[in-house]
């Protein structure tokens, strides 16, 4: 467990701004393609971007997925699959239960149907 | 009838409310994808700066957007779930262009309550599995398997009711979420838990942490190799890990938005409610964390969404006002800043009410929206216009006129722009390298005003001065020929084409020239009996180099007057009327029609059909664009010939349909225009205007324009009055100090120039709730009425209000009533003279009563309960329809002859109302809080007093969108011989900045596009294979119902986007032609 908040900021402590100086934090911004914005230059604050890309509008097949891929959640009950899931649960601890007499009682096999 | 609606977009939504950056249109590429509510757009980043390449509609309201790369992919994909609980995953293909769906699907469970606190949507940064909480107590998981691909998606319950935030942990060598939850006495906490995918649940994870920092809301995962996570809190930010903890005090603010800039997650940018922009800094050793710093980097737009892009250009996503594109400074400026802002990116949103105005008196509406929240505050006038883009520009001051010219006959380029001043004529040329210069026509005389230039055949250049007119060749530019005007009379107006040169000296005398190989011939004269003060000879016949007809406008009896070609025989005289002389006529054809234009000295245009065989004038129309004198002029723009009304409100004359329209153009004065289609600017305009000579290409026509008006605070009621020419707003300004009071005001704002003239301050705890310009009966003085509401701390719901009545003397604000009321007044009309408010559960009537001593005062007349809370009120005649906060919309009925407000009728769905409006007598239109919009209808003619008393829902349909206030009204210019002109149109405003207009069509246009809208569906496909029907179904808590009786028009009038081959596909289906359809879809985009 980590300790009280309270403890590790402790009483007397202030918050501090300003003191480092920023080059140092604001340095070495990364750059995925140093051209990238290369030749942007600020523009009049008061006049907006107007640039507007061209509207979407798909006409291919495409948009649907592989049938295969089109996903619902399944129906199974979270309560029911807990009870499906501890019912395997309890098979397969008995059966490596069986599983671990066999040697002790020789080659003993499922009692077939008495019926 | 209004029952038929057509509901589209004027501007779309810009509220930006997600964006992330990745590799999604190519590995080499960064996209910038911005979600706005029910679009995303995806931009490339690029050395000059963010390139836009595809704005794409979602069929739904955008809840999630998350880029991912699954194992083996080289670019990334994008995971997009809408809040209708449907996802899809979508892949970019290089070769097509296309969007593809990788996978979709649905997510919704039957039972389930939807989160409070919205829905959560991540992605394992193994791309294990995406994570989903959509719904209290459950999270659900829907693995990837080995290939990337989605398997069926489960739920696993979650013990943390109260979820603030979820995100992957990195680095886990099984998935693991961070859950950062309330507990039942409000403490806040944060607990870890594996996704195990085998046996479908949580088991416990590897840490957890109590007791954080009360208003802990964001968590950010920080990636290897320190991971953990950051724990942002209002007083605090904890950095916690399953053996590190490390923590800090910070500046009370709330953390709205963060956006990671380094990949090992070393630094972070953080965005808080006052748009202040913090970056923080986890220090580390040896890949362990040893603090945390923060620093404060400066201001921007309250961010709702922060994407470092590259090379320190970061992109501030605002809900609350403009989008930016900033920089990060290494030194700060002069203010102690370290941010740039690049670039800004207008938003509307949130609209939380706006007004029709039009303030030019033209016809055209222009809504003035109160836009932003908070310090991000403003006014916004969106009209209709066009946008000049500016090329290059000069400062030159005083030019009286311009002309541009070639150097040879057939050149198909200019290459001349000639400036005319009023003592000298300079010439501006491209040089090589397509730079403007200045440089001489020798034979032109350039120490004197030149009022025309013209090219005209044989190589040759004409220019007419006060004195003569000079014939010169455009090859050697030497002087061919001269005209000169007799002594004793100079030039005061001419005009020429190739072949023909008109001129007016003093006195009336008219004199036609013409213009030979060399030679300038005067043909014929005329003495009218008046000055001439302008003329034309445009060519509009079929010889494109020669005119039949001359118009020419007089002085003192105001007339313009036609005159045949080259006999100079008078064919028509038309008056014009009034006292305001002619100043510039124009014969202009547009798809095949001529026009007489003729502008006058006020800014007012006459236009006139004009038989070419005889010179009838036919169909006059006088429209107004401004009020200083115009000057006419042809351009061609995308082939098609356009007219420039210079003025000071300068404007495109077009035709559409064999109908002249009329485009404001963006600019403010502009004194003289002439097209400029030079090499290095096809197709571009010299403008000038205010001291400066422009360069510029011209826009689309019909683009809406915004004029930015910024507050610094928060407007939240406008009303305009005609009669003052002001504005009134009810705002509320939050003090920058500590205690964090608002303020709340009623400003007055001058309507030309949208300053604040006059303040009024309300009291403490008091806020505006309403405002309204009304007169009432037996008093002819205009008045502002404000209701307000008293919030105290203390209140579920406001007690105490006031109706406060102002009066406007002076530019100023005058109080001249106050009346006390029970409640807040949410709402006020103008009713029979009388004044109309919405007061809490009420709906009241007050009388405006003269006292003994000449004052006046409000008295209670009558009223009517039963509201839950009485929130929208709109009247007509004796009707009032009511928009309640949870029981729809009722109508009630005045009854005169009792003094008594009774309701007639109500709809008895349980509709929470954003929004509602009259469309008829008969039938209401409402918006309500699940982003639906739709009709009820009384039904006067029902047997019973049951079915007289229910108000019958006629219309349904999804918008997406939340509406905060309808208004009938129009953005276009709606000439009342347009059957467009005809249509009903309401305007609606939303929280996420959209503009919208709902029309009302007759039925069997309604019929047709039904038809036009269901053929679209099968060619126009949903991004991500979402269905269209499903996303416009009416849908709320209890039901979902197809939509009816309102058509999306944003998808109909996508028809004019298709390529011919589709649009053939729709016309086969409809049994239609192309023409036809494009004609009627054309027509429908004239509404907005």
């Amino acid at each position: 467990m980590h300790p009280n908040l309270s403890d590790i900021l402790g009483a007397g402590q202030k918050p501090s701004f300003h003191s480092s100086p920023m080059g140092s934090m604001l340095g070495n911004l990364p750059s995925f393609d140093p051209h990238n914005f290369s030749q942007l230059r600020p523009s009049d604050p008061s006049n907006p971007s107007k640039m507007v890309p061209s509207t979407y509008r798909p006409t291919h097949s495409r948009t649907l997925p592989p049938p295969d891929q089109v996903r619902a959640t399944e129906a199974k009950n979270i309560l029911i699959g807990n009870i499906y899931q501890r019912a395997e649960e309890k098979l397969r601890s008995k059966r490596a239960a069986t599983e671990h007499l066999i040697p002790e009682h020789g080659c003993k096999q499922t009692r077939p149907s008495t019926s | 009838m209004s029952t038929w609606n057509y509901v589209v977009t004027a501007h779309k939504p810009t509220n930006v409310t997600h964006s992330c950056v990745g590799n999604f249109t190519s590995p080499q590429e960064l996209n910038l994808i911005v979600a706005k509510c029910t679009r995303i757009e995806i931009h490339l980043l690029t050395a000059q700066g963010l390139q836009p390449m595809l704005d794409v509609p979602i069929y739904g309201r955008i809840a999630t957007l998350e880029l991912f790369r699954p194992h083996g992919e080289a670019q990334d994909f994008l995971f997009i779930a809408t809040e209708r609980y449907k996802f899809c995953v979508l892949q970019w293909d290089s070769e097509t262009s296309e969007l593809i769906t990788r996978a979709m699907g649905d997510v919704s469970d039957r039972i389930g309550r939807p989160t409070d606190n919205g829905q959560i949507g991540i992605i394992d940064p193994d791309c294990r599995l995406i994570g989903l909480h959509l719904y209290d107590g459950l999270f659900k998981v829907i693995p990837f398997d080995n290939k990337g691909q989605l398997k069926e998606a489960f739920n696993i319950r979650l013990e943390e009711l109260q979820v603030l935030d979820i995100k992957f942990l990195y680095g886990c060598s099984k998935p693991t979420i961070v859950v950062l939850y309330q507990d039942n006495k409000d403490a806040r906490h944060v607990k870890t838990y594996e996704v195990a995918l085998k046996e479908k649940d949580f088991v416990e994870g590897p840490w957890s942490q109590n007791n954080l920092d009360n208003g802990a809301d964001l968590l950010i995962p920080v990636p290897p190799p320190l991971c953990g996570v950051l724990i942002v809190g209002e007083e605090t930010i904890v950095y916690c890990s399953a053996n590190a903890f490390k923590a800090i005090p910070i500046r009370p603010s709330i953390t709205k938005a963060y956006g990671r800039v380094d990949a090992d997650g070393s630094r972070y940018l953080l965005g808080d409610h006052a748009g202040l922009l913090h970056l923080l800094v986890i220090t580390h050793e040896k890949e362990k964390v040893t603090g945390l710093k923060i620093e404060l980097l400066g201001e921007t737009s309250i961010a709702s969404t922060i994407s470092y892009l590259d090379n320190a250009v970061v992109f501030i996503g605002s809900s609350y006002g403009d989008s930016q594109l900033i920089k990060l400074n290494l030194q700060p400026d002069a203010k102690g800043s370290y941010v740039e802002v690049l670039e800004r990116f207008v938003n509307l949103g949130p609209i939380v009410d706006f007004c029709v105005v039009d303030l030019e008196r033209q016809g055209q509406g222009q809504v003035v929206t109160c836009s932003g929240a908070y310090k991000d505050g403003s006014l916004r006038v969106v009209r209709n216009g066009i946008g000049i883009n500016e090329q290059a520009s000069v400062e030159l001051q005083g030019i009286k006129g311009m002309w541009s010219l070639r150097s040879s006959t057939d050149d198909p380029f200019d290459t001349f722009l000639v400036v005319s001043f009023i003592s000298e004529t300079r010439i501006l040329a491209m040089n090589l390298e397509d730079e403007l210069e200045e440089t001489e026509i020798e034979g032109f005389n350039s120490q004197v005003q030149t009022l025309f230039c013209h090219d005209a055949v044989y190589n040759q250049l004409v220019q007419v001065t006060s004195s003569s007119v000079r014939l010169v060749s455009s090859t050697s530019r030497e002087l061919l020929n001269e005209w000169h005007a007799p002594s004793g009379y100079s030039v005061n107006v001419a005009t020429a084409n190739a072949t023909q040169v008109l001129l007016a000296t003093g006195g009336g005398h008219l004199v036609y020239l013409e213009i030979g190989d060399g030679t300038l011939t005067e043909v014929k004269h005329a003495q009218l009996e008046y000055e001439i003060s302008c003329l034309d000879i445009n060519p509009i016949g079929e010889n494109s180099n020669y005119s039949h007809l001359a118009a020419v406008g007089m002085w003192t009896d105001i007339s313009v007057r036609i005159f045949s070609l080259p006999e100079l025989n008078l064919i028509t005289k038309e008056q014009l009327g009034g006292e305001i002389i002619p100043r510039s006529v124009l014969l202009c054809s547009f798809e095949g029609t001529s026009y007489l234009l003729c502008a006058l000295g006020d800014g007012h245009l006459l236009n006139f059909q004009v038989n070419m065989s005889n010179g009838e004038l036919t169909d006059r129309k006088k429209v107004s664009l401004g009020t200083q004198p115009i000057t006419l002029r042809t351009f061609s723009s995308k082939n098609t010939t356009h007219v420039f009304a210079s003025s000071d409100r300068p404007t495109v004359i077009y035709s559409s349909n064999k109908k002249l329209l009329y485009s404001n153009v963006n600019l403010k004065e502009v004194g003289h225009m002439c097209p400029f289609n030079s090499a290095a600017f096809p197709d571009s305009l010299a403008i000038a205007k205010e001291g400066e000579l422009t360069i510029g290409t011209i826009d689309d026509i019909q683009k809406l324009h915004i004029r930015t008006i910024p507050l610094g605070e928060h407007a939240r009621r406008i009303c305009h009055q005609e009669q003052s020419r002001t504005f009134a707003i009810c705002c509320l300004k939050n003090q920058s100090s500590a205690d964090e009071s608002e303020m709340h005001f009623i400003r007055l704002l001058d309507d030309q120039t949208l300053e604040c003239i006059s303040t009024y301050p309300l009291d403490t705890f008091e806020y505006g709730c309403s405002i309204l310009s009304c007169s009432f009966s037996d008093d002819t003085n205009v008045y502002y009425c404000v209701g307000t509401a008293y919030v105290l701390p203390e209140e579920n719901e406001p007690t105490k209000g006031r109706i406060l009545v102002f009066i406007v003397e002076d530019g100023k604000l005058q109080l001249i009533a106050e009346k006390e009321t029970k409640g807040a007044v949410y709402s006020l009309n103008a009713f029979n003279g009388k004044l109309l408010a919405a007061i809490n559960q009420k709906i009241q009537l007050y009388k405006w009563m003269l006292r003994e001593d000449g004052s006046r005062e409000i008295q209670t007349e009558c009223g009517h309960h039963g509201h839950i809370l009485a929130l929208y009120v709109k009247t007509r005649g004796d009707f009032i329809v009511v928009g309640d906060l949870m029981k729809s919309i009722s109508l009630l009925i005045y009854k005169h002859e009792e003094g008594a407000i009774e309701e007639r009728a109500r709809d008895y769905n349980a509709n929470w109302m954003s929004a509602v409006e009259i469309l008829d007598d008969d039938t209401y239109l409402g918006a309500e809080n699940n982003f639906n919009l739709f009709t009820v209808r009384k039904n006067s003619e029902g047997a019973t007093d049951e079915e007289r008393g229910r108000l019958e829902v006629i219309g349904e349909y999804h918008l997406g969108e939340f509406v905060n206030r309808f208004r009938h009204g129009s953005l276009v210019m709606r000439l009342p011989d347009s059957e467009v002109g005809q249509i009903q149109t309401v305007i609606f405003g939303t929280v996420n900045g959209a503009i919208g207009v709902i029309a009302s069509l007759p039925h069997d246009q309604y019929v047709f596009l039904e038809k036009l809208q269901s053929n679209l569906r099968k060619v126009i496909k949903g991004v991500g294979g979402l269905s269209h029907e499903q996303w416009r179904s009416f849908n709320n808590e209890k039901r979902t119902a197809e939509a009816k009786n309102f058509l999306d028009g944003d998808l109909i009038e996508s028809f004019l986007d298709l390529s011919r081959g589709k649009m053939e596909e729709v016309s086969k289906g409809m049994g239609v032609s192309v023409e036809e359809l494009s004609k009627r879809v054309e027509e429908l985009t004239r509404l907005h």
